[in-house]
């Protein structure tokens, strides 16, 4: 069934001082989504740094220029909006989604913070220990915390960019000056360093006038070059054990690499269908094979990507993982006996149309619930222009999709079954019993 | 103030149709999909017993007579959707969707599953033991042991205090034991199915008829209701010992009124201020000026039987004791004090703003629609909730603080590391510790 084609009208301009502006109107509800995604993340911080993107993150809402501490978050809630951050391997994303008539008081807190956080040493040192404690509810205190999203690229690639963990070592972050935080801004939060995208309720030309008032002021300087990261690929497999006393069962992940997202997308899209002819949904052949026939695995599920970002969202090189969680009367040796097993057979006898047509279908109604939200789609938009430079791009990917072909699945199975796999095993606690 | 472009209330089918279904529908046309969520309230029986229910979620889209697991998750796919079904507190949600031109052939295969899951034996006995191992890794998380522990502590001996299941029981439900109580599970009568999406109310209401007439010819006589939440017995401090933890999920609870109370709108004003937003006064204490936690919060969970108000962080182990004097701190000086004007109007607009970007989306409103159908709250609410938060006073608002925000009136519980925070948490208050 062909669902009919998107309607998303766009609107792209770049400001002098260079910041990408695109705008998506569309009236269905009376609210607009804000999002400025700059093009930093964990791969660009400084060695010794580790953590500080998303710290940095932090600090841009404790205020600026015109913005006291709590201010920010005062003045969004105040008009009726949500807001919140998020940083990822190569951007660093901030949204709002609020009702339209306070899209200029959104654009003028954006500007504000773009122009100059007002980074003190009280701010730092208290949200050094908010992050810490972020860290620990969602690493340190928890089961599987960290798995695979830290562990898996520490194992899998070799250069500090790719390898180093995102959150950050509490050694680091503690380490970090305002002198740091003023010298991370200059060189990454410079106008043609971010994309400003605005979806929703709203009229493009206003949008613009609003942007060049708010943000046209803000000097011009040079962006650095993002990149490129990429690495040669192990030569051989990879394997690390981590003991994790609060697990109650095993888990392992297996990494492979992928085509480069953005120089090779097409080639790209085809280990992307992959994935979700192996591992995504009940459907799915290692689901249905390890999950519903042999009832030897809790969880499976193959995506591609790091540090929980979108492959689409990110530069090369990607990853291509398969999650499982398994019982303890199963090995992982088996278990990854027979992933492998599968992929092999993917790429000898290829997929069948119609497992493609279920993908497809699939992503497109994944697609269509995705920029149902406001703030979702503004999100979207922002992360394709920095990243591919074309939030047309958001469009034209449930068609890219659909015109892969069978014969293109099985050439990425096949490259995927001849790689040396990097793989993390959880191992829980001696007595299986986590306290 | 802003002004927030005035949107009217869309048509709204709210009715009960054959069989003692409750239908709710909205015409969502912002993307061209469909959102149909089932939610059918269990009795009092199968809430305390609720391996098989649980079990159930899992298996029964585990086969019909012409579809296995894989080809129905296929089927739902190649319609732009999925179909999954899931247990929480007392209501079992079948959770569908898909694009809205393939309404009819969903709705076949909802139907389908209705009438005809098989729940192989085999596929049953897989079902339960990975439920079993899912349960384990749940129960490992330190907010899911905390939240348990919080439910015992609140309800008593009420069908919401039951734990989640343990693997033993679990692992003895069988094929046939599934079989016996699909039909109470699945009885249309007093469920309730909200279809939110790209498609007429008219032509939802004529597809639910022809579509799942089956199912709806099947009816039982409905669930029995629950008794009504136990007041909570206030006092004290409850720590359960978590060894090693390097936090503690403190955690406070108390009696809120429902949503058709009308004193909700106003409690839900105080709620934000003191801790349901960001700028709230938790977040700005806790978090912003001492750095304990990461994203301590307070929110109203409402359930058929009654609505409860729970504050909730992790916090620092070496901090516990200094978080809760400073939790129990806001949470009196709201209730003794009140709130400002200025803390009024900003929660007020934070609470219209952020309910029409919730219901924006079409996955959004039908959530929304299932949360007030399955606590007994009438449909037209909804649409009704920025007029009732409109309406709420100042005065509303500080009365609504004393009588429910006020730390007098909470039960307080702690999952940490006792050797760490016991001896300082002793020092505010008595503590209990419960044996395991």
């Amino acid at each position: 069934m062909a669902p009919r084609a998107s309607r998303l009208t766009l609107e792209r301009t770049v400001l002098a001082n260079g910041l990408r502006v695109v705008v998506a109107p569309d009236h269905a509800s009376p609210l607009v989504g804000v999002a400025v995604v700059y093009d930093v993340g964990f791969r660009s911080e400084p060695p010794g740094r580790t953590g500080f993107a998303h710290l940095f993150e932090h600090l841009m809402f404790q205020g600026s220029a015109h913005v006291a501490k709590m201010e920010h978050a005062r003045l969004v809630e105040g008009a009726g909006g949500v807001f919140n951050g998020n940083t990822r391997s190569d951007l660093t994303t901030y949204y709002e989604a609020l009702p339209a008539g306070a899209l200029d008081l959104a654009l003028w807190l954006e500007a504000d913070r773009m122009g100059a956080p007002a980074v003190t040493e009280e701010n730092l040192a208290n949200q050094i220990a908010v992050v810490e404690e972020e860290i620990k509810v969602n690493v340190l205190n928890q089961p599987y915390g960290g798995f695979p999203w830290i562990s898996l690229p520490e194992l899998a690639f070799d250069t500090y960019p790719n390898a180093h963990n995102g959150y950050g070592d509490f050694t680091h972050l503690e380490r970090a000056s305002v002198a740091d935080a003023v010298a991370f801004h200059a060189r990454y939060y410079a106008p043609s360093n971010a994309t400003l995208a605005v979806a929703g309720d709203c009229d493009p030309d206003q949008v613009v006038a609003l942007a060049e008032r708010y943000f046209g002021p803000i000097a011009s300087r040079r962006a650095p070059v993002a990149g490129p990261w990429g690495e040669p690929a192990p030569r051989e497999e990879r394997r690390r054990v981590i003991d994790d006393p609060l697990a109650p069962q095993p888990a392992f992940a297996l990494g492979y690499r992928t085509p480069d997202p953005v120089g090779d997308l097409t080639h790209h899209l085809a280990y992307v269908a992959a994935a979700s002819v192996l591992g995504d949904g009940d459907a799915s052949r290692l689901r249905e094979r390890l999950m519903h026939h042999d009832h030897a695995v809790t969880d499976l599920g193959c995506s591609i990507g790091v540090f929980g970002g979108d492959s689409l969202m990110m530069r090369d090189p990607a990853l291509f993982q398969v999650v499982v969680y398994h019982p303890d009367d199963v090995t992982a040796d088996e278990l990854a006996a027979t992933v492998h097993e599968e992929i092999a057979r993917l790429g000898d006898d290829g997929c069948r149309v119609d497992e493609l047509e279920r993908v497809t279908a699939a992503f497109a109604g994944g697609f269509w619930q995705g920029v149902d939200s406001v703030n979702e789609r503004a999100i979207m938009l922002a992360s394709l222009e920095t990243i591919h430079g074309d939030a047309g791009l958001l469009d034209e990917l449930p068609g890219l999709l659909g015109a892969i072909t069978p014969a293109a699945v099985a050439a990425a199975a096949a490259d995927l079954a001849s790689q040396p796999v990097a793989r993390v095993e959880i191992h829980p606690a001696p007595d299986g019993e986590a306290t | 103030m802003r002004a927030v472009r005035r949107v009217a209330a869309p048509r709204l089918l709210d009715e009960t149709v054959d069989g003692g279904l409750h239908l709710v529908a909205v015409r969502r046309p912002s993307v061209p999909m469909v959102e149909v969520r089932l939610c059918v309230p269990l009795g009092a029986g199968l809430v305390r017993h609720a391996a098989g229910p649980l079990v159930l979620t899992g298996a029964v889209t585990a086969g019909t007579a012409h579809h296995d697991r894989a080809s129905l998750a296929d089927a739902f796919e190649r319609l732009g959707g999925a179909l999954d079904a899931a247990l929480d507190d007392d209501v079992v949600t079948l959770h569908a969707f898909g694009l809205a031109t393939a309404l009819p052939t969903l709705l076949d295969l909802v139907n389908e599953v209705l009438t005809g899951a098989t729940y192989p034996a085999d596929e049953v006995r897989a079902e339960r033991d990975r439920t079993a191992d899912e349960v384990i890794m749940d129960l490992s998380r330190p907010e899911v042991q905390a939240g348990e522990a919080l439910r015992a502590r609140l309800y008593g001996h009420h069908p919401y205090a039951t734990p989640t299941p343990r693997p033993e029981a679990l692992r003895r439900v069988s094929a046939a034991g599934l079989r016996a109580i699909h039909p109470r599970v699945f009885d249309p009568r007093g469920a309730h199915l909200i279809v939110v999406g790209d498609v007429s109310t008219a032509r939802v209401a004529r597809l639910v008829a022809e579509r799942l007439g089956p199912w709806l010819a099947g009816a039982g006589a409905g669930a029995t209701p629950l008794a009504p939440l136990p007041p909570v017995t206030p006092g004290g401090i409850e720590l359960h010992d978590r060894p090693g933890a390097l936090q503690s999920n403190v955690l406070v609870g108390a009696n809120a009124p429902r949503r058709t109370d009308p004193q909700w709108p106003a409690t839900a004003l105080a709620n934000l201020v003191v801790g349901g937003m960001f700028t709230s006064r938790l977040v700005e204490n806790l978090r912003e000026r001492h750095g304990y936690t990461y994203s301590p919060h307070s929110d109203v969970h409402h359930g058929r039987p009654g609505s409860t108000l729970i504050v909730a962080a992790e916090v620092g182990s070496s901090v516990t004791a200094a978080a809760l004097v400073e939790l129990r701190y806001e949470l009196g000086r709201v209730a003794a004090l009140g709130v400002s004007e200025e803390e009024l109007e900003g929660a007020r607009r934070y609470a219209i703003g952020s309910y029409l970007i919730r219901t924006s989306t079409q996955r959004g409103l039908a959530a929304t629609l299932a949360a007030y159908a399955t606590s007994d709250t009438p449909a037209s609410l909804v649409f009704e909730h920025p007029a009732r938060i409109t309406r709420a006073t100042l005065e509303d608002v500080n009365a609504a603080a004393r009588e429910h925000l006020g730390p007098g009136s909470m039960a307080t519980l702690v999952v940490g590391d006792v050797d760490v925070v016991g001896p300082a948490l002793r020092a505010l208050d008595e503590v209990t510790t419960p044996s395991a």
